[in-house]
């Protein structure tokens, strides 16, 4: 097979503005679009408690008005502009971002800006987004066979510490409880422009884009810097075991999660690899044992999110199987293939097959948007993970090589340490009508 | 790198939004075209900024075309499809797969099938021999064809717990009757019935040159990967299949409701629809637009109703779907369980409105812009010119499509958009699914026309 390999530079500048916000842009003038993100070191990992979704249904807030654009009036300017825009809410961190015709990018800052200055939401608001995101929840895990499964299940069972293992969609009677003073007060602590990045990626010129940056950002008075809540967890020294109903899907499923090493150490990186090794699609070693060969899975995906946490996190394996097997069968199989990497390792040439694919998923998530029509989200979203947890956005382009260099027996060595029992947590997701029987 | 310094003027904070700057022209990326001489249409567009390839073969045949014969066959052809070829096991074709750094979907939709591969440009001639491969050699393995089928079993009686998938089963049958697009999946017992011989009938009629699209986006120069292209694809020969001609579709009149019922449900999934036009309609532009103001996007009617105002739902909206024969118009939004009637009311409120009075100035002028600017937002990714470049050549738009769409958009007037509400927006006939609890919502199910009752494996229940 002929093979060149092209080394990819992201043209990176960045600066930080007098409060402290600071400020990443990229330039490619091949289409004449704008992608623009703000995001802001807090996700749900992080909310107050007793208000567990308070995070997420604050990120709605974000677009119920600020000091200079009403209810609607930010949604309406950017798709009146020719834009799309969204929020999402994450473990450590929320973004608002939109892609717009690159004529739009000073309408997109003054809009960001002015929600970064100041929002101006009523009960009435707060009432109806309440509304919104019980739908939310409903469609997206009451009313959906494996809702949920198991990013709300798992980290219950997984961890011990509140921030860590809280529902994160927020049970109801707290969503009730929230009130506009939870808002404002949640508003001044973290939204702070010292506490964010603003990333503007596309058809633009870094020089221009920073000077508009500072025109409308600038004035923003930083805060005291937010309160690091501790969200480290106790030593765990068994496998943790739970089970949860599923009222609609069919099939038995199980989530195995192995909590993950802490960021940018050499385990991290090597378990990045480790996690291709096991679950890169079909070819990865559980899905090949478990679907393909035994044949007792119907479906299996796995995978961590290594580079957008900063806090403790798992890879995890979930899988679908077959009723007539038993979940604790299904189990024995999977650590069979756990074992076997312990034991054997991992040979040269997978390593070096995973790693090419390693590369190439990278590339892909840069390169492709959120959907077709929120171009380079991958790029602007690990530009600004870089920025919050790194202090260093020119990782884009070096990070590759750190996991590209990882060493077979680092591999070996990182599946002895963290793929062990005491370090898991195993969560069963039981059909009340395994089999979908009538 | 550090940044350059910036300074800014001490202005006054506006309190206005700044206006546009003048809008950049957008170039429309150059597409190569070339029919090679077994009648397979290739399509390139070079797009150089990251060391990525994707190539899509598109065959003009897919579950349409066995909807009366074997539903979802050529879906599980496309499924097995990628199982083994003469020179390679399922289990090689997966590990060239990950050497080349690539990602493979094979699939098929009611029009077509598809062998989609996407990897780096290094290997561009290693991915586009394994798609050949898999398009010429393919061997349909028993085993893997038992497995799979039994993985197919699996997933449907998934299927069957969504709501989302329960409602549009039902809509489809509805609004296509006889036609090949009312059946949107096969049966267990259907699939049960599928043999490994009948893939391979398939296979060898569909999974041909003539009249194909290999579609190619990335990293490489035009000229080399047509060279490329005509050395694995040019010696490929094989008889164009015959396309049936389909039923047409069957006339509805008044509305009706279909219920399906799903006791102890805590939420209502309400589909409605009508039967609409294809993209090659003179109409299109018209419904787009008017789809934009009424429900196809953020800062749209509907949503402002019964997500922004009332709060009823999280995900409101309406679509036009553009099947290759006949299209379709839907209004969808997952409700609380008391407000179904409601939901119904603002539904066929907004539509009226649309059919009665025209839009504002500003509505039109923000849609236009809507319009315009996701389509242009649309070229940005190598996959969503694979996706712009699909539609064009699969639906056998006009030549010129990509580059006039955004003047014809921005020709459009008020009356225009009224003009396609009344024809396309039907709300005396709109059909209405209603997935949820019978004791819940039947009531107000029932204040929008006679309800037929079904449970969720599609039967009729009185």
């Amino acid at each position: 097979m002929n093979s060149t390999a092209k080394h990819l530079h992201i043209p990176v500048e960045h600066t930080t503005l007098s409060n402290g916000l600071r400020v990443v842009a990229s330039s490619d003038r091949s289409a004449p679009f704008v992608t623009v993100g703000v995001y802001y070191q807090i996700g749900f990992r992080l909310e107050p408690r007793g208000r567990s979704g308070f995070a997420h249904l604050f990120e709605h807030m974000m677009f119920q008005g600020s000091e200079n654009a009403g209810k609607m009036e930010h949604i309406r300017l950017i798709n009146s502009s020719g834009g799309v825009l969204n929020g999402t809410t994450n473990y450590d961190i929320t973004n608002y971002f939109e892609s717009v015709p690159s004529n739009a990018l000073e309408r997109v800052l003054w809009l960001e800006a002015d929600r970064m200055r100041a929002l101006k939401v009523d009960d009435e608001n707060l009432r109806n987004q309440r509304d919104v995101v019980k739908e939310e929840v409903r469609v997206n895990v009451f009313n959906q066979p494996y809702g949920g499964f198991p990013w709300l299940d798992l980290p219950p069972v997984a961890f011990r510490n509140w921030p860590n293992a809280h529902n994160f969609y927020g049970d109801f009677a707290d969503l009730d409880a929230a009130t506009l003073v939870d808002v404002q007060q949640f508003f001044r602590t973290y939204y702070s422009p010292n506490n964010a990045v603003l990333l503007m990626l596309g058809d633009l010129d870094p020089a221009e884009a920073f000077a508009l940056a500072k025109r409308y950002f600038d004035d923003i008075p930083a805060q005291p810097t937010p309160p690091r809540a501790d969200i480290a967890e106790p030593p765990q020294t068994e496998e943790r075991r739970g089970e949860v109903v599923e009222k609609l899907g069919p099939l038995p499923a199980i989530a195995i999660g192995y909590t993950m090493p802490e960021r940018d150490t050499p385990d991290w990186y090597a378990s990045a690899i480790l996690d291709r090794v096991l679950h890169g699609g079909r070819a990865g070693r559980v899905y090949r044992k478990l679907v393909l060969e035994e044949q007792i899975a119907v479906d299996i995906e796995g995978g961590v999110d290594l580079l957008d946490t900063n806090g403790p996190t798992q890879m995890v394996t979930r899988i679908y199987h077959k009723p007539e097997f038993t979940s604790e069968g299904t189990v024995a199989v999977y650590d069979e293939v756990i074992e076997e990497l312990q034991y054997r390792g991992v040979a040269q040439d997978e390593i070096d097959a995973v790693k090419v694919k390693f590369r190439s998923e990278y590339y892909a998530t840069l390169e492709g948007g959120m959907g077709y029509h929120m171009p380079r989200f991958g790029l602007m979203h690990y530009l600004a993970c870089f920025t919050l947890f790194d202090g260093d956005p020119d990782r884009i382009n070096t990070i590759l090589d750190r996991f590209l260099s990882v060493a077979p027996e680092q591999i070996q060595s990182a599946a002895r340490k963290y793929l062990v029992p005491r370090n898991r947590a195993v969560l069963m997701r039981l059909p009340v009508n395994p089999g979908g029987a009538q | 790198m550090t940044s350059p310094s910036v300074s800014a003027p001490n202005v006054l904070r506006r309190t206005t939004p700044p206006a546009l700057a003048p809008e950049r022209p957008v170039a429309w990326p150059t597409r190569t075209i070339r029919t090679l001489a077994n009648g397979l249409q290739v399509v390139l567009v070079e797009s150089r900024t990251f060391p990525k390839i994707s190539a899509n073969l598109y065959f003009r045949s897919g579950n349409a075309v066995v909807a009366h014969s074997a539903p979802g066959l050529a879906e599980m052809t496309a499924t097995v499809v990628r199982s083994g070829t003469a020179s390679r096991s399922s289990r090689e074709i997966e590990e060239d797969l990950r050497r080349m750094g690539a990602s493979l979907g094979t699939s098929s939709g009611a029009d077509s099938s598809a062998i989609a591969a996407s990897g780096l440009a290094e290997f561009s001639s290693g991915i586009l021999e394994l798609i050949a491969d898999l398009a010429r050699n393919a061997w349909f393995p028993a085993d893997e064809f038992e497995r799979e089928r039994r993985q197919r079993l699996e997933e449907l009686k998934v299927e069957r717990t969504s709501p989302g998938f329960l409602a549009n089963e039902r809509l489809r049958r509805v609004l296509f009757g006889e036609h090949p697009y009312a059946i949107i999946a096969p049966t267990e017992e259907q699939v049960a019935a599928f043999r490994r011989e009948q893939l391979v009938e398939f296979y060898r009629e569909h999974y041909v040159p003539a009249d194909s699209l290999l579609a190619v986006v990335g990293d490489f120069s035009a000229e080399a990967m047509l060279d490329q292209i005509e050395g694995v694809f040019g010696s490929w020969q094989a008889p164009r299949p015959e396309s049936p001609k389909p039923p047409a579709p069957p006339h509805y009149s008044g509305r009706r409701v279909y219920l399906v019922d799903r006791p102890g449900t805590v939420q209502t999934q309400v589909l409605l629809g009508n039967l609409a036009i294809t993209r090659r309609d003179p109409d299109w532009y018209r419904l787009i637009l008017a789809n934009s103001i009424f429900g196809g996007a953020f800062h749209s009617r509907l949503v402002i109703n019964i997500r922004e105002q009332k709060g009823y739902t999280y995900s409101p909206g309406s679509g036009v779907s553009a099947l290759r024969q006949q299209g379709f118009f839907t209004v969808r939004a997952a409700v609380r369980n008391d407000v179904v009637a409601a939901t119904l009311t603002e539904i066929f409120y907004e539509m009226d409105r649309m059919r009665a009075l025209p839009v504002t100035a500003e509505e039109l002028d923000s849609a236009r812009n809507y319009l315009t600017g996701i389509f242009s937002l649309g070229v940005a990714t190598q996959d969503g010119l694979l996706s712009q470049l699909s539609t064009v050549y699969l639906d056998e738009l006009p030549e010129g499509y990509l580059e006039t769409y955004r003047e014809k958009i921005h020709a459009l007037t008020a009356e225009d958009v009224t003009a396609a509400a009344r024809r396309h927006f039907d709300s005396a006939n709109a059909q209405i699914v209603v997935v949820g609890d019978r004791a819940q919502i039947g009531d107000q199910a029932a204040l929008f026309g006679p309800v037929t009752v079904y449970d969720t494996r599609g039967n009729i229940t009185p």
